[in-house]
C-alpha cells in the first residue's frame, strides 16, 4: 500500500515477467490449431449417402459410384444467382475435361410445412436453366432433406468439392467457381492428380 | 476508382501518424517547441485522411462494389441499406479499418482538447497515440486491407451478411466496444507520458480521469448491449456466455472500473500513484489481448472471426512491443515515485484498495479461465474447456467480499475513522437489508436457497448504504432537498454506479434463481401455462422481409383471464446464405420478461415452441445503463467539461467538517 516506494525495484518488473511468460503461451497457441476437429471433411473420405438423380426417376447414387475418377462436386440450386453465373464457366471446364457432379440444392423446403415436392416443376426449371447457361454436370444428385450437405459442411451455395478416386476430399471451397479460383486453388492439385494439363 | 482512393488515403493517414509518433516524441525528448508544435496538426490530418478511407468503404459498401473481397463476402445487393452501412464493420478487414477510425478520432480529439497541457506532456501523449495509430494502420494495409480487389473476376452477388449480425443492437455493439478499447488507449498513453516526463502527480491523473471514464462508460454500454443482442436475438434465453470474445470485452471493463477508482483516490489523495499507472497499462493491454485473442484464432469461441496466424503474429508482435515496451518503463521508471499520503486500515483509501485488488483478482480469474484451455493444451496436458460452472463459482466467491466492502466504502471518509461511530450505522444499515431482503424473497418465492438470499441481500446492502449516505449527507447542516441540490454530479454518479451495479446483482441473482423454461408441442389453439401467464398458440403465418421468408408463431398470453400481449415468434430463413434465424419474441417488463422462440415443425401441424419466464432480467440492462449514467454525470461536471485549466480546488457541497471527504466515486 502506502510502502511501495520502499519496494525494490524487482516488484515493479513483476508485471513485465508475467506478460512475458504469457506472451510465450500466446505465441505457441498461433500454431496450434484449436478448430483442428471442426475443420470439416478434408483429408477424410465422402460421407456415406443414397439419393436420387435430379433429373431421372428411379435412379439412385451412393459414395460408390463416384470411386475411381477424380471429379468436382458442386453444390448449386436454380435459386442462386451466383450459381448462375457460374455455370458457364463450370460448362467451360467440362469441355476441359473436368468431370463434375452436381449436388442439387433445395432451398427451405420442409417435408411437414410445403406438403409434396413437386419434383416435375423443378425438373422443367434445371432444364430451362441449363439451356441457357450450359449443362456442366455428368449427373445431378437430389439432396432434397439436406443431409448430404449437412455431412460434407455446406453452408450455402454455391460450394465446390475435390474429390479424388480413392473419394478422399481434398478441397473444399465456398463462393464461385472462375478463372482466378480455379488457377489458385484447384488447377494445381488437379493437375497432380489427373497429370493433364488444364 | 473509389476504393482506391480509400486505400490511398489510408496510406497518407499511415504516413501523418508515424510523423506523428516521430516529431512530438523526438522534440519533447529533445526540448524542442517546434517539432512537438507540429502534433496537433498532424493528428487532426491523420484523422481527415482515415475518414475519408472508411467513407471510401461505406460507400463501396452501399453501391455493392462486389470487385473488393470485402463487400463481396460480407454484403449483398438484397441488403437494406442500412445493413450495407453495418456490413462495413461486420467482417474482420472493415472491423479492423473501423477501429482505426475510431483510434484516429480518439487522438484528434485529445489534440483538440489538450491545449492547456505543457508542451511535453501533450506532445507526449499524442506521439504514443501516434505509435498505436501506426500498428493499427500498418496491420489493416498489410495484413487485413478492406480495400482489396477481386478484378478482373469478381461476382455479381455478395455472401450477405451473417444474418445474426442484422439486428439494430448489432448495429452499434461493435462500435461501442472499440470505442471502449479504443478510449482506453488515451488513459495509456497519459499513463506513459507521464512515465515518460517523470511526473506523476495527480495533474495527469486529473487529465486522464475524463477520458478513462468516456472509455469506461462505451464499454459498460457495449458490454451491456452485447448481452441483451445475445439475449433477444440467439433464441435461448441466455445473457452472458463466458466466451472468450465475452471475456475479452469484460477483463478491460474491470480493469477500467478499478482505473477509475483509483485514478479518484490519486488526484483527490495522491496514493496509488504507481499502482493506477499501473492499471492505465493493463487497461490497454488487456484491450490489445482482447483484439489479439479474437483476432487471432488461438481460442475457439462462437463469435469465430478469423484464423490467419500471419494476423496472430503481428497483434501478437506489436502486443509484445506495446506493453512489454511499457512494462518495461514502468519497471524502470514507477519505482521512483512515491505516495506520500498516509492513511489508516478503516479508510476510504483501504477500501478503494481492496475495490481494486478485487477487481483485478476478478480479471486474473477470468483471464485465467480464458487462457487456461491454452496454456494446458501447451503443456502437453491435452485439451480442456473451461465453462461456465468455473466462472460463475469464482464470481460467487468474489462478490461477497466486494458487495459488502462497496457498501460500506461510500461511508468511509478520507484518510481515518473511527470504528465505534461507524458501528452503529453498519448494524442498522445491515439489520433493515436482512429484514428487507426476507421479506421480499419469501413472500414471493416459495423456496429461497441460500446463495439466492446472499447475493440479493447483497444488492439491498449497497442500495440501503447509498441511500443511507445520501441521506446523512444532505442532511448535515441543511434540509434534505436542499442538501441533495447542492451535491456534485461526481457524487451522484458514484450513487448512479453504485445503484447500477446493485440493480445488476439482483437481477443476475433473481433470474439464475428464478427463471423457467419449458419446450413444448403445441398445436394452433392449444394452451400451456407457466407461472400464472397462460400462452396460447394461435397458429402460424408466414412472413416476408426484405432478404428473408418465414414463419412467425402468434402467440397469445393471458394472465388471471386478462389479456397480456400478443407475441410473434419467428424464424427466419435468409435468402443469399441460406441460413435459419431464430428471432425470439418477447413482452417485456420491470418485474419479468415473458419469452417465445419458435422451434422446428413437428408432424401434423404441431410445433415445437420454448417458453420462458424470467423474472427481473430487465434489471441487469438497467444496471448497466444506470451505471453508464454514472459515467455521463462525472463527464459533464463542469471541472472536466471543456479544457478547464487549473485543478480546481473541489468544492463539495456539504461539508465544512470534512473538507477532504468529498463525494467522489469510490
Amino acid at each position: 500500500m502506502s510502502g511501495e516506494n520502499k519496494n525494490s525495484k524487482l516488484m515493479f518488473a513483476v508485471p513485465l515477467i508475467i506478460f512475458f511468460l504469457l506472451c510465450i503461451f500466446l505465441f505457441k497457441g498461433l500454431f496450434s490449431n484449436p478448430r483442428e476437429l471442426q475443420t470439416g471433411r478434408l483429408g477424410q473420405e465422402m460421407p456415406a449417402f443414397n439419393l436420387p438423380d435430379l433429373m431421372q426417376e428411379n435412379k439412385n447414387w451412393s459414395e460408390k459410384d463416384l470411386l475411381g475418377k477424380v471429379y468436382l462436386i458442386n453444390v448449386w440450386g436454380t435459386w442462386c444467382p451466383t450459381c448462375l453465373v457460374e455455370l458457364p464457366y463450370l460448362t467451360k471446364l467440362r469441355e476441359r475435361g473436368v468431370e463434375i457432379i452436381g449436388l442439387y440444392l433445395e432451398q427451405g423446403y420442409d417435408p411437414d410445412f410445403d406438403g409434396e415436392f413437386n419434383i416435375q416443376a423443378l425438373r422443367d426449371e434445371v432444364s430451362q436453366m441449363l439451356a441457357r447457361t450450359g449443362n456442366p454436370y455428368q449427373y445431378n444428385i437430389f439432396d432434397l432433406n439436406r443431409s448430404l450437405a449437412f455431412d460434407l459442411g455446406v453452408s450455402g451455395a454455391p460450394e465446390t468439392f475435390l474429390v479424388d478416386s480413392k473419394g478422399v476430399i481434398l478441397l473444399h471451397h465456398t463462393g464461385d467457381l472462375n478463372e482466378r479460383t480455379w488457377r489458385a486453388k484447384f488447377a494445381p492439385k488437379f493437375t497432380e492428380l489427373k497429370e493433364v494439363k488444364l | 476508382m473509389i476504393p482506391e482512393l480509400g486505400y490511398i488515403s489510408l496510406t497518407i493517414a499511415l504516413g501523418l501518424s508515424i510523423l506523428l509518433c516521430i516529431y512530438p516524441l523526438w522534440g519533447a525528448y529533445t526540448n524542442n517547441l517546434r517539432l512537438m508544435r507540429a502534433a496537433p496538426a498532424l493528428a487532426i490530418g491523420q484523422c481527415v485522411f482515415v475518414f475519408i478511407s472508411y467513407a471510401a468503404l461505406v460507400y463501396a459498401s452501399l453501391t455493392d462494389d462486389f470487385t473488393l473481397v470485402y463487400v463481396a463476402s460480407n454484403s449483398s445487393s438484397s441488403l437494406p441499406w442500412y445493413y450495407k452501412i453495418t456490413s462495413t464493420w461486420g467482417g474482420h478487414e472493415g472491423a479492423m479499418l473501423l477501429w482505426v477510425v475510431m483510434q484516429a478520432g480518439w487522438t484528434a480529439l485529445v489534440s483538440i482538447s489538450s491545449k492547456s497541457l505543457p508542451w511535453p506532456l501533450r506532445a507526449r501523449v499524442l506521439g504514443v497515440l501516434g505509435f498505436l495509430g501506426v500498428g493499427f494502420m500498418f496491420y489493416t494495409l498489410l495484413m487485413s486491407s478492406p480495400f482489396e480487389s477481386l478484378l478482373p473476376y469478381y461476382p455479381v452477388e455478395g455472401h450477405d451478411l451473417n444474418p445474426l449480425l442484422q439486428d439494430p443492437g448489432m448495429i452499434i455493439h461493435p462500435p461501442l466496444l472499440y470505442m471502449g478499447y479504443v478510449g482506453l488507449s488515451v488513459s495509456f498513453s497519459f499513463a506513459i507520458a507521464a512515465l515518460l516526463t517523470g511526473k506523476l502527480d495527480n495533474t495527469w491523473a486529473k487529465w486522464s480521469r475524463p477520458w478513462t471514464i468516456s472509455a469506461w462508460l462505451f464499454l459498460t454500454l457495449g458490454i451491456a448491449l452485447g448481452s441483451w443482442w445475445a439475449y433477444s436475438e440467439l433464441g435461448w434465453g441466455g445473457w452472458w456466455f463466458w466466451d472468450p470474445v465475452e471475456n475479452a470485452s469484460l477483463m478491460p471493463w474491470l480493469i477500467a472500473t478499478a482505473l477509475l477508482h483509483s485514478l479518484a483516490a490519486t488526484e483527490k489523495r495522491g496514493v496509488f500513484k504507481s499502482w493506477t499507472v499501473l492499471l492505465a497499462i493493463a487497461g490497454f493491454s488487456f484491450s490489445l489481448l482482447g483484439t489479439f485473442i479474437v483476432r487471432s484464432g488461438v481460442l475457439v469461441s462462437v463469435h469465430a472471426f478469423t484464423t490467419d496466424p500471419g494476423r496472430g503474429m503481428f497483434i501478437l508482435g506489436f502486443l509484445a512491443i506495446v506493453v512489454g515496451g511499457s512494462l518495461a518503463l514502468y519497471a524502470m521508471r514507477a519505482s521512483a515515485v512515491s505516495s506520500p499520503g498516509r492513511y489508516r486500515l478503516f479508510s476510504r483509501e483501504v477500501a478503494l484498495w481492496l475495490n481494486n485488488i478485487l477487481l483485478c483478482v476478478a480479471t486474473l480469474i477470468v483471464l485465467l479461465g480464458t487462457l487456461l484451455p491454452l496454456v494446458h493444451k501447451e503443456l502437453g496436458m491435452g485439451s480442456i474447456s473451461i465453462g461456465e460452472p468455473f466462472f460463475n463459482e469464482m464470481f460467487s466467491y468474489l462478490l461477497v467480499p466486494f458487495a459488502f466492502a462497496l457498501g460500506v466504502a461510500p461511508l468511509l471518509r478520507w484518510k481515518q475513522n473511527k470504528f465505534n461511530a461507524l458501528k452503529n450505522k453498519l448494524l442498522l444499515i445491515g439489520l433493515l437489508s436482512i429484514v428487507i431482503t426476507a421479506s421480499w424473497l419469501y413472500s414471493s418465492y416459495d423456496v429461497v436457497s441460500s446463495m439466492t438470499f446472499i447475493a440479493v441481500l447483497l444488492a439491498v446492502w449497497v442500495t440501503i448504504s447509498t441511500i443511507f449516505d445520501v441521506v446523512e449527507r444532505a442532511t448535515k447542516q441543511t434540509s434534505l432537498i436542499v442538501g441533495l441540490k447542492q451535491f456534485t454530479n461526481s457524487y451522484w454518479a458514484m450513487v448512479s454506479g453504485h445503484f447500477g451495479f446493485a440493480c445488476v446483482v439482483m437481477s443476475v441473482a433473481l433470474t439464475s434463481a428464478y427463471s423457467v423454461e419449458r419446450d413444448v408441442r403445441m398445436m394452433p389453439g392449444e394452451t400451456v401455462t407457466l407461472n400464472e401467464y397462460v400462452y396460447r398458440f394461435d397458429g402460424i403465418k408466414e412472413i416476408v422481409g426484405a432478404n428473408y421468408t418465414g414463419h412467425a408463431a402468434m402467440v397469445s398470453i393471458h394472465k388471471e383471464g386478462e389479456k397480456v400481449t400478443k407475441l410473434y415468434a419467428e424464424k427466419r430463413l435468409y435468402n443469399v446464405g441460406m441460413q435459419f434465424m431464430t428471432e425470439a419474441a418477447i413482452d417485456a417488463s420491470l418485474g419479468r420478461d415473458l419469452y417465445v422462440a419458435l422451434g422446428e415443425q413437428l408432424n401434423n401441424g404441431a410445433w415445437a415452441l420454448r417458453i420462458y419466464h424470467k423474472p427481473y432480467i430487465r434489471w441487469m440492462w438497467l444496471g448497466g445503463l444506470i451505471m453508464s449514467f454514472a459515467g455521463l454525470l462525472i463527464l459533464l461536471d463542469k471541472r472536466y467539461r471543456g479544457t478547464s485549466k487549473v485543478p480546481q480546488k473541489h468544492k463539495d457541497s456539504n461539508n465544512a467538517s470534512q473538507p477532504v471527504a468529498s463525494g467522489e466515486v469510490s
